[in-house]
Parts: C-alpha cells; structure tokens; sequence
C-alpha cells in the first residue's frame, strides 16, 4: 500500500496543514508518495517543510518515500535553483526529470535550501548571507543598513533552535519575492524547520506543570515565543524569540512557529492570519517562518 | 595598567576559522573561556575588550561573552572591563542581554572615545555616570552640586556605579574607568 499526497499547487504555510494532514497518524504505515505534479509554486517554508517530511520519515525508519517531480519545467528549475532537489534525492527516490542547478548571478533566493546540523553550519548560513541580504533587504526593500545585522541575528537564533533543541538537524532557506495577495509587496522570507521533537516535548519537563489540563503544542507555544521560557535553567536563555518579536514588530514583520498540532503567530496589520492554531493536523519538530515586508510603500 | 584583548582575534584562534561573525552559544562560550584565561593571567585593572573587527554579535554570544562573563567576574578580586569599538548592532544585542540580567558595562563605540553605559542602573545612577564622565573626577559633594542633588543621594547613586564596577576609587573622589 502506498499513501499518495498530493503537494499543493501553492505549498506555502497557509496550505501547508493541508498537506500535513496528507500523513493521517505520524508515521503513516505505508509508504509515502508525495506527488508535486501539479505543483506551481512553493514558498521556502514549503519546501523545507518537504524535506522535513522525508527526513521525519527516515528518522522512524520508515521506507524511503517516493517523490514525483513538477510536470512545470519553470517550477522544477525554479526548484533546483533553490537546491531542494539536491537534498530531495537523499531523502525520496525521485520520479521524473530533475534539472540540473544552474549557477546564476545574483537572484532572489538569498540563501539555498541548507541543512542545519551543528553549530558550524549556522556560521556557514550567516558567513554566506551577509552579502545577499544588504542587496535585498538595503537595496530592493528599503530597510535600514541596520536591519541587514538584526535579520542577520535572527536567522543565527532561529538556525540556533535547531541545534539546541530539536534532537536532530534541521533545515533553513531565505528567499525574497512579492507578496502579491496579502500584501502586495516585496518581502524576504526566512524559513526554518526541523523534524525534531517539537516545542511542547522540549519544555514539558520544565514548564508543563504550571501550565496544568492546558498544556499542550499551542500553550508550549505561547511559552517560548510571549513569555520567552526556555527548557534551560540558565536565565540568559530564551531572550532569542523575543529579541526577534522585538525587531519585527518595528518592521511590521511576522513570525509564526509551527509544532506539532498548532501554530503561533505574531500577526501585523497587514495580515489576517488568526494568532493561535490549534488541533491542526499533526507534523513533527518545528516550523518557523519570519517575514519581512519592504517599507517603502503603505500596505493595501 | 590597561590591557587589550581583540576579541576578533580571539574568535579566529577559538575556532581555528576566519570566522568574523560571533555567532552561536558554543562559540560564545569558548570564546569567553579564552578571555577568563587572559583575565587571570593578568595584572591589569582595566581590560578593554574590543569588538571593532566582530562583523556581527548575535544575541546568544552577547549573552555567553559579556554577560556571563560580567556574572563572573563579580565574583573576583576588583578589576574593571570596558567594552570597545562596538557598532550600533553590538550595542543593541548588548545592551539587549545586559538589561535582562540586570547587569551594566562601560563601552565606547565605534570610532569614539567618549563612555557610554550599556546595561540595567538606576536612572540616578546613570545620571551620575555621565556627569562623572563630564567632570573627569569628582568627590559626592562635586557630584550633588553638579546635579542639584542632596550629597546622600549623590553618594548613593556612586555606590551603585561600583557595585556595578562602572567608576573606579581614587582617595575620595571617584573617576570614570577611561579617565587618565
């Protein structure tokens, strides 16, 4: 028997329950078949969220899933650009052809799809971004020199989690592109996500007590990113999430963090996404996805 | 006696990298052993621990170089760390991290000389710091007349820069840590 899921034709993190829901009970029994045939479009969040699914898979050692290729050819390039398959073909036995990545100038993927799996791997991210992210964030969305160091800060505390508190590796990509529907403007996009035991597992044996019938996914949630609690007794920790609240409140940024059954939100006025999620269809570790509006324009 | 540790250069010979970005708690926490061993080793009273060649400072390294570090040091013999060379982005995640604990440092920044107190005081304490840096050196007296204060609440206010290690004593009067 094989479960078929089929990736949405715009896998991003609003469709991405969806495709969540395509597992039924983690681990689905069966083998997996992802099919992203129909697929137009996937935002860094979806992507690495793909891959979190076969690397989660192989992680509970189930067989290797099977991956079906966009028919779109501008998809699937765009996709290798982005270095998805070059990590896909670890994790699923690929179905259909799969361009080669071409090395091109400077694009709108600020950084490719990286896998985080110690401490070395977060300085590579923030060693390769540093260039990227004045060009776009500077230079196409407005912000100030400034903003290049804090995003910067933010995607290291972001990948940070990973390695700290998600039991395995991870994966992050940062990419800027228009936000046409919600916003109808430029944004950069970091996404970061994990197959690892999640936010609730993590703090339960430091915070759950307190928190009493009402922990769960979405209270463990609220814990980390509003009251900024960390598992550690170290008062030094838990400062990362909040410090990077701080910052996107002032660029009217979003963050939102998926775990387990629910997702947070710090949502801006531009946005009409619901703060908290819950009973949402079970993915495993985390999933964390900061959005950076221009600042040029006044949001329609 | 006054020593210098470039904190730059300390990063490259802790990672072994050309790394100029401090980023990540096991970095941060190696780095800061480093400079715990150049501290002991040392019979300076004022060490300047400049940032100016540190690209980027996450908060995490903030947290386990200057903060852990400060914690620390409270618990040794009277000896005095400013920080140097910092730019905006250093000083925010800083100051970010000093707040938090509640704990206060002197630095300058960037291509400037005058100090600056980054960190959690009392708002009469800071005040004192930066008329103290004004005046150079003063006794409570000079501080009270400078601020219209009551010598008390002058005195005070000194006490809590040196419990913070923010000034330094000299007889009766009290002086900035970069002050000749």
């Amino acid at each position: 028997m094989t479960r078929v899921i089929e990736v949405p034709a715009h896998l991003d993190d609003r469709s991405f329950d969806q495709f969540a829901a395509g597992f039924g009970a983690w681990p689905p029994e069966e083998k997996v078949l992802l099919d992203a045939r129909g697929a137009q479009w996937a935002s860094p969040y979806g992507l690495i969220g793909m891959l979190t699914a076969g690397q989660a898979l192989a992680e509970a050692k189930r067989d290797r899933p099977l991956l079906t290729v966009p028919q779109s050819e501008e998809v699937k390039r765009y996709w290798a650009r982005a270095g998805f398959f070059h990590y896909a073909a670890e994790l699923f036995e690929l179905h259909g052809r799969v361009p080669r990545a071409q090395a091109s100038g400077p694009s709108d993927v600020l950084l490719d799809v990286t896998p985080v799996r110690a401490t070395e791997d977060v300085h590579e991210v923030v060693g390769k971004i540093s260039e990227s992210a004045t060009r776009i964030l500077h230079g196409e969305l407005g912000l100030e020199l400034k903003a290049t160091l804090r995003f910067t800060m933010a995607l290291s505390e972001a990948c940070q989690n990973i390695v700290e508190h998600a039991g395995t590796s991870g994966w992050v990509a940062v990419q800027a592109y228009t936000f046409r529907r919600r916003l109808g403007r430029r944004v950069v996009v970091i996404a970061v996500s994990d197959a690892g035991i999640g936010f609730r597992r993590s703090l339960e044996s430091t915070h759950a007590k307190r928190f009493g019938e009402r922990w769960g996914d979405g209270a463990a949630l609220e814990a980390a990113l509003i009251q900024g609690v960390s598992r550690f007794r170290d008062p030094g920790r838990g400062q990362g999430l909040a410090f990077i609240k701080r910052f996107l409140d002032q660029w009217k940024g979003k963050i939102s963090i998926r775990s387990g059954t629910a997702r947070l939100s710090i949502v801006p006025p531009w946005d009409e996404d619901v703060p908290l999620s819950e009973h949402l269809p079970f993915f495993p570790g985390a999933q964390v996805q900061i959005i950076i509006p221009a600042q040029d324009a006044e949001p329609r | 006696m006054i020593q210098t540790i470039r904190i730059g250069n300390l990063l490259r010979e802790t990672v072994m990298r050309p790394y100029r970005c401090l980023v990540t708690r096991p970095t941060g926490a190696a780095v800061r052993c480093r400079i715990e061993e150049a501290l002991a080793r040392s019979d300076c009273h004022i060490t300047l621990l400049d940032f100016s060649d540190v690209e980027l400072l996450d908060l995490s390294c903030a947290d386990e170089v200057v903060a852990k570090l400060l914690l620390a040091e409270a618990a040794m013999p009277p000896r005095f760390l400013v920080l140097r060379g910092l730019r905006e982005d250093h000083h925010e995640a800083i100051e970010y991290v000093l707040t938090h604990h509640r704990l206060a440092v002197t630095a300058t920044m960037h291509g400037r000389g005058e100090p600056r107190l980054l960190g959690w005081v009392s708002p009469d304490a800071r005040a004192a710091f930066d008329c103290l840096c004004a005046l150079g050196a003063a006794r409570p007296g000079d501080l009270a007349e400078a601020l219209a204060w009551s010598e008390g609440r002058a005195r005070e206010a000194l006490q809590a820069l040196l419990a913070h290690r923010l000034i330094r004593p000299d007889g009766e009067r009290y002086l900035p840590l970069l002050s000749a």
